[in-house]
């Protein structure tokens, strides 16, 4: 795949206010240089050996699969990079970019907070400026990643326009850059947005499918299917990059079923109620009313909320490359029991919903044939929303104590 | 005093705000206090080129109910008292939801005489510039300062009518200092022989006059969006308010301070 194409069939385009031409257009070009250049990439290698902790781990989920009882489950453990999730991959990349840019600052927008905390970490190591926009409902529900943004150094910004939610703090990441692309870059965290981002972006995620690739046969497996949840789309489309000119295997996107079908309930955009439409610069499937208003979306996840899809998912999708799946929220929260109980790991709620799919897929399944399953997060960041959801002995208790000791500091 | 005949303000304002049926008598206040043009955005959910004033007003309005069907009705009604020149602002996902050339058609019926939709540029405008030409409604590109020659010859490859200076880069809603390098930059859109219009950050008399020499057109966005949440808060009439507003703009002496002693 050429590692720029800015559509992507009907999808993708650079539909941005002019003032923005400009910065893209040389993040184009920058972006194109580094991928060229054999000392941009040894860098990047040495830092994801170094710091992220790659390769991560493929494992064979054992005890998982005989308790479903149908075919083999795999799991590729990106929560084990450094700060819990595969957002760090391309965080790396993009800063390593700003850097030879002479980008001192870096601003992102974060809904789970995984992306805000991989770019403060990675800008408190490479010491670049950091500030991360966040909605307040996002900042209300994964306290714990604001926390460790700010010990990093970086400022995390509310944001309470709109659905005070991750789309929102696009909006405001980007009206930041509108007047400061000169000393600064857009550390976009997912696979969306005016290009360069989602070429971009993808090839910095591809790292997770090209070791995945690898791994599988090294230990000969062959594996007929890929699972990966779909937020924006960047763990996803890097888990299957290294496949999706190929036929096999089977490549699975789960989206957000929410609580169930109509508006404001879910985030299903491919298996959902998805429309064309051009928002946050880029041309492809969005939750829209008819007006081409953005509709409210939900999702148990903070990760899985966002009212599009980057553009090559959305390509892919409608060829039929890619097929598109919904997990609810509930059957996320009985992913991530059923694999904590099982497997003694925990995925990040986002993550959780490809842990749903997967095991729906291996049910259906003999046991000779093997699914890999990406757990894109640890789940750590939702020890409160966990806890809660899963009805945690004593728990209301532990946290009454607990503001009771923050108090009497 | 009469207003000041030698300016030509662009006055801005939101379809749906502060409420269906008040947003028409904000347009009439525009126009009675003696706007030029008016602009009228279509509100989206979204609006990131926008800064705090019109993004809460377009909240209120989408909170309110309004629709995109609404907008035109809005501009029939204005045209229905005046014939002064109406341009339609909104988003390319308002544009593209009810298809880019149905979009420009109603327009077209509704007798706005130009489009203003920033996320749709040459290279990527889903055909509006010459959607525009064939259907006889103008498409007016911000151009924001220190643009590349080659890209501005994209744009004017276009051939627009009207061009609208952005005064600085950055968003809506907050003040422009007003200095040589505006000056500038405003002499070499003037000098590409379009009409210019300027605005972003335009908020009082003593920029209006400084600027009023320099483009053809002087646009008022957030400042009359202010005056109008202002007014709605407490509890005074909006026509007069916003009517104030812009002859306070106009001419010496009208200013805002003295509506708020009143
Ligand atoms: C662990 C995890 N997985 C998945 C996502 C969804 O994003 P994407 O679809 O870009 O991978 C997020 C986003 O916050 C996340 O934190």
């Amino acid at each position: 795949m050429k590692v720029y194409n800015d559509f992507f069939g009907p999808y993708g385009g650079r539909y941005v206010a002019e003032v923005l031409h400009g910065p893209l257009a040389e993040l184009e070009e920058a972006y194109k240089a580094a991928i060229a250049d054999n000392s941009f990439r040894e860098e990047l290698d040495r830092i994801r050996r170094e710091y992220i902790g790659r390769p991560t781990p493929l494992l064979y989920a054992e005890n998982a699969t005989a308790r479903i009882g149908g075919g083999r489950i795999y799991i590729k453990l990106e929560g084990l990079a450094n700060t819990g999730a595969h957002k760090v991959n391309n965080v790396v990349g993009q800063a390593l970019l700003a850097r030879r840019m002479g980008k001192r600052r870096i601003i992102a927008e974060t809904g789970a907070g995984q992306h805000g905390l991989a770019a403060a970490a990675v800008c408190a190591r490479l010491g670049l400026e950091c500030v991360v926009y966040m909605g307040e409902v996002d900042i209300d529900r994964q306290r714990p990643n604001v926390f460790w943004m700010e010990l990093f150094g970086a400022t995390v910004v509310p944001v309470g326009s709109g659905s005070r939610t991750l789309k929102d703090a696009v909006n405001e990441a980007l009206r930041d850059w509108a007047s400061s692309f000169t000393s600064t870059h857009y550390l976009l965290g997912s696979a969306l947005g005016p290009s360069p981002y989602p070429d971009m972006v993808r090839e910095f995620q591809s790292v997770i499918g090209r070791e995945t690739r690898q791994q599988l046969e090294e230990a000969g497996v062959n594996a007929e299917a890929l699972v990966a949840c779909v937020g924006g789309g960047s763990n996803s489309i890097g888990f299957f990059s290294p496949f999706i000119e190929e036929t096999t295997p089977r490549l699975v996107g789960v989206e957000a079923g929410g609580r169930g079908r109509g508006a404001g309930n879910h985030a299903s955009r491919l298996s959902g109620e998805g429309r064309p439409g051009i928002v946050h610069g880029y041309k492809s499937l969005f939750l829209l009313d008819d007006d081409g208003q953005v509709l409210p979306t939900h999702s148990v996840s903070a990760g899985l909320d966002y009212p599009g899809v980057g553009p090559q998912l959305a390509a892919l999708g409608e060829a039929g490359r890619i097929e598109f799946l919904t997990a609810t929220d509930s059957e996320a929260l009985a992913a991530l029991k059923f694999f904590a109980a099982t497997e003694g790991i925990v995925f990040a709620l986002e993550s959780a919903h490809a842990g749903a799919a997967g095991m729906k897929i291996a049910r259906s399944w003999p046991k000779d044939r093997s699914v890999v399953i990406n757990m894109s997060g640890r789940g750590d960041k939702d020890l409160f929303i966990a806890a809660r959801e899963l009805g945690a002995a004593n728990w209301a208790e532990f946290l009454k104590a607990e503001a009771a000791r923050c108090e009497s500091r | 005093m009469s207003p000041d005949k030698n300016i030509c303000l662009m006055t801005h304002m939101i379809a749906g705000y502060p409420n269906a049926g008040t947003d028409f008598e904000v347009a009439r206040g525009l126009i009675d206090g003696g706007a030029g043009f008016l602009e009228v955005q279509f509100p989206f959910s979204d609006p990131s080129a926008d800064g705090l004033p019109i993004q809460a007003a377009c909240m209120a309005a989408l909170n309110a109910g309004f629709r995109v069907k609404n907008g035109f009705e809005l501009i029939k009604r204005i045209k229905s008292i005046s014939d002064i020149p109406v341009f339609v602002m909104s988003y390319a996902s308002v544009v593209y939801a009810k298809g880019v050339r149905p979009f420009v058609r109603e327009a077209g019926r509704c007798g706005v005489e130009g489009l203003i939709i920033p996320d749709l540029m040459p290279g990527y405008d889903e055909g509006l510039f010459q959607i525009g030409a064939a259907e006889g409604v103008h498409i007016v590109p911000v151009v924001p300062p220190a643009l590349s020659e080659a890209r501005l010859s994209e744009i004017l490859a276009q051939n627009p009518a009207y061009l609208y200076a952005a005064l600085r880069v950055g968003i809506t809603g907050s003040r422009t200092e007003i200095d040589e390098t505006v000056f500038s930059s405003l002499a070499r859109l003037r000098g590409t022989g379009k009409q210019v219009f300027a605005g972003f950050g335009i908020e009082t008399r003593a920029q209006v006059i400084s600027l009023a020499v320099h483009a053809d057109v002087l646009i008022v966005g957030s400042e009359i969006v202010r005056a109008i949440a202002e007014a709605v808060k407490d509890g005074k009439q909006v026509y007069e308010s916003v009517k104030r507003k812009v002859r306070s703009l106009l001419e010496d002496g009208a200013t805002v301070e003295t509506e708020k002693t009143e």
